[in-house]
């Protein structure tokens, strides 16, 4: 993975010295709190309902046991024991206090880690697939080019103060596990006849209260043009973007209200003039990143395949587990895993301080020193022999970090919704807790196969409910939580916003309203193969609609 | 009150006038005609700076407007102005004109500043101008590269 160097060392020192003068000249009344707020959010601050929120960036979502135990540090020494792992596969403290923020910096800026532009109207932390490096389907590894954009997107001069924030993904897969079509810019990384690398470059999704699916924009980008091509997309935006209204301020409203063919075209002729400047990337720089990126050495370990068979055949966990939440590796003698933050009845994405240094302990042991944050709230050892599942399963087990749901119906991403969130109109996690509790038997789960809930607590859809194969909307309605269904979203390669069933359902109706959903699924599949998404796409709306409410409201 | 401010200290004479005090600028469209020289033109948000490219010859200096200090379109018009046709005169920050946004408008080429925001006016009467000196992007205020990938700059040094 990537490791500092001595330049990004001395700038992450001289941005947190830069936060702590921005916090004295806060406290002593210099700067407003007006003005204030946009400069602590680029240092990842918020303020919540009951207390100031940090936001952490872990870049593409990869981290290795050291920066692991720094976050289990800071949860037990500066917040109440546990942290949040979020849908930009960053992580969140909840009750840190404003006058330790520079201190705990500090802490992270000695394990290669910041805040920086977790949030605020700036370029956010680029995200990717969280098997990149390993996963057997990968055209290239993304991260290098998400480091080269992290990079690049630091502090920089002239989108710092952007009409909304910027959300940029990339995946290295033609499957994707990065949603890249709801971001602002999203980039897949494709060869061309000529075996070369390149992105196909979208620009324009997003959730929020205009999800938007994004628009392509170019079919092949050489690498080399990476950064020039962003820039030019940066600085239309920058210009063009609108800012009467920050609902619709994203990048998604100026491609809808401009047209795509007149934007692409503002995007091609600012590009004219910048693709041969000096952010035309040399190709000794994209190696020299991509050399951090290096697969680790994996020595063959073929005993695993007939040990595998035994242990599954031993116990019927293991092998659900195995089945769920093991993936193929580019070496077929190791697998990808999946550590559920899903446990039945648990809070989605939330790991105790003493979770987090087992996990660290364990990616030493057995997942050759690295960790990733998944932006389905869980975590991942890339790269795991498939003899060392068994004892690594184990001790996940006995540490409630061995739930075998991942892509299940109880895998719920949630938004932290009215329990934290200063935005929410309603609750999140309760009805996380209470549909994984429902469906929490191992055999059910596996009989409904794969189902994706995915909950907000408001409109901003920060719970991703608009691509959930089932989605749940928190609203507010006369002071009262109610909780709209949609179905049919998909955040994959074939991206899909999920529509609106009917009517919203009281908060102690709505888990019997999803069950009934679910059973109607599984009335209606053609075979026990067919998943939910692909009954939903099959038949639509309404069998399930007059499930729900009946024959009349239907029609 | 404003006063004037650029990397080298506060200034005691201001060729150009104030524009809090209504010192009248060209707008862009009266700019790109007007048959004089040395022309001092205000850029508000929504104006297109490209369309003075043929003009840059006769113009002195150019305001850029922060109307609000959320509003970053006038960082795209310095950086723009000093990139594109390459403009060597004045480029001056007006409107909400704070200490923390100074350093990135200096990357964006911008040289001079009407501040108005006493505390910032006060810190930069004091010299502090908190800057980071390690840069991940090229700026128009000509750092050096650093000794390391092509993306990276370092702040010139006084």
């Amino acid at each position: 993975m990537y490791r500092y160097d001595e330049f990004d060392h001395a700038f992450v020192k001289e941005r947190v010295a830069q936060f702590r003068d921005q916090v004295e000249r806060r406290v002593n009344g210099d700067i407003t709190e007006a003005a204030f707020k946009p400069l602590r959010l680029m240092n990842g601050l918020y303020l919540q309902l009951h207390a100031y929120m940090l936001r952490i960036a872990v870049p593409y979502g990869t981290m290795s046991p050291v920066q692991m135990r720094k976050l289990a540090h800071i949860a037990r020494t500066y917040d109440r024991g546990y942290g949040h792992f979020t849908t930009r596969q960053n992580i969140q403290f909840n009750w840190p206090k404003l006058s330790d923020i520079p201190d705990i910096l500090e802490e992270l800026a000695s394990v290669e880690m910041h805040a920086i532009q977790t949030s605020g109207n700036c370029i956010r932390n680029v995200t990717t697939d969280q098997f990149a490096g390993a996963a057997a389907d990968e055209i290239a590894d993304p991260r290098p080019y998400a480091e080269i954009l992290r990079q690049w997107s630091s502090v920089h001069p002239e989108f710092s103060f952007l009409p909304r924030k910027f959300k940029i993904a990339v995946t290295g897969a033609p499957h994707d596990r990065a949603a890249i079509q709801v971001h602002d810019i999203g980039l897949q990384l494709v060869k061309n006849e000529d075996d070369e690398i390149g992105f196909k470059v979208y620009i324009g999704g997003g959730q929020g209260r205009t999800p938007m699916i994004a628009k392509k924009v170019r079919d092949f980008l050489p690498e080399e043009d990476l950064l020039t091509y962003v820039t030019a997309i940066m600085r239309v935006y920058n210009l063009h973007g609108r800012r009467d209204n920050k609902y619709k301020a994203r990048i998604k409203i100026l491609v809808h209200e401009t047209g795509l063919e007149e934007l692409k075209s503002q995007i091609e002729a600012e590009w004219q003039h910048l693709k041969d400047t000096d952010l035309k990337l040399p190709d000794a720089d994209i190696e020299a990143i991509t050399k951090y990126f290096e697969k680790p050495n994996l020595p063959d370990r073929a005993e695993g395949w007939g040990q595998l068979a035994q242990w599954k055949k031993a116990d019927a966990a293991f092998a659900t587990w195995i089945q769920k939440n093991v993936g193929p590796h580019q070496h077929p003698d190791y697998g990808t895993v999946t550590i559920s933050l899903k446990p039945i009845g648990g809070v989605p994405g939330d790991a105790t301080d003493a979770q987090m240094d087992l996990v660290a302990d364990l990616a030493e042991e057995f997942g050759h020193n690295e960790i990733r944050v998944t932006h389905e709230q869980n975590l991942v050892f890339p790269h795991v022999a498939l003899a060392d599942l068994e004892p690594l399963y184990r001790v996940l087990a006995a540490n409630g970090l061995a739930t075998g749901n991942a892509g299940l119906v109880t895998d719920i991403i949630a938004c932290p919704g009215l329990d934290y969130c200063a935005l929410a109109n309603a609750r999140s996690i309760p009805v996380a807790q209470e549909i994984s509790n429902r469906f929490g038997d191992a055999e059910r789960q596996k009989t409904i196969g794969e189902l994706k809930i995915k909950i907000s607590g408001c409109i901003n859809a920060c719970g991703h409910h608009h691509v959930g194969h089932i989605g749940i909307l928190g609203v507010e309605k006369k002071g009262a939580e109610l909780y709209q269904i949609t179905l049919g979203g998909s955040a994959d390669e074939n991206t899909s916003v999920g529509q609106i069933m009917g009517p919203g359902f009281e908060p102690d109706a709505i888990t019997d309203a999803i069950e009934k959903v679910v059973d109607t699924y599984l009335e209606l599949r053609s075979t026990d193969d067919e998943t939910f998404i692909e009954t939903y796409r099959r038949l639509g709306m309404k069998p399930f609609k007059t499930a729900l409410y009946g024959e009349k409201t239907a029609a | 009150m404003s006063k004037i401010w650029t990397k080298n200290g506060f200034l005691s004479e201001n060729t150009w006038g104030y524009l809090s005090d209504g010192a009248e600028y060209l707008s862009v469209a009266d700019a790109v005609t007007a048959s004089e020289s040395d022309l001092a033109v205000f850029v508000e948000p929504a104006d297109d700076v490209m369309e003075l490219s043929d003009k840059l010859g006769d113009i002195s200096i150019i305001a850029v407007n922060f109307p609000a200090f959320a509003d970053g379109r006038a960082f795209s018009h310095a950086a723009l102005l000093r990139d594109r046709p390459g403009f060597k005169g004045e480029i001056r920050a007006y409107g909400q004109v704070l200490l923390d946004q100074v350093p990135l408008m200096l990357r964006c080429g911008i040289d001079s500043f009407e501040v108005s925001d006493e505390p910032t006016i006060k810190h930069l009467e004091a010299g502090h101008v908190p800057a980071i000196e390690h840069h991940y992007q090229p700026s128009m205020n000509e750092p050096a590269k650093a000794n390391s990938y092509s993306w990276r700059y370092m702040a010139n040094s006084g």
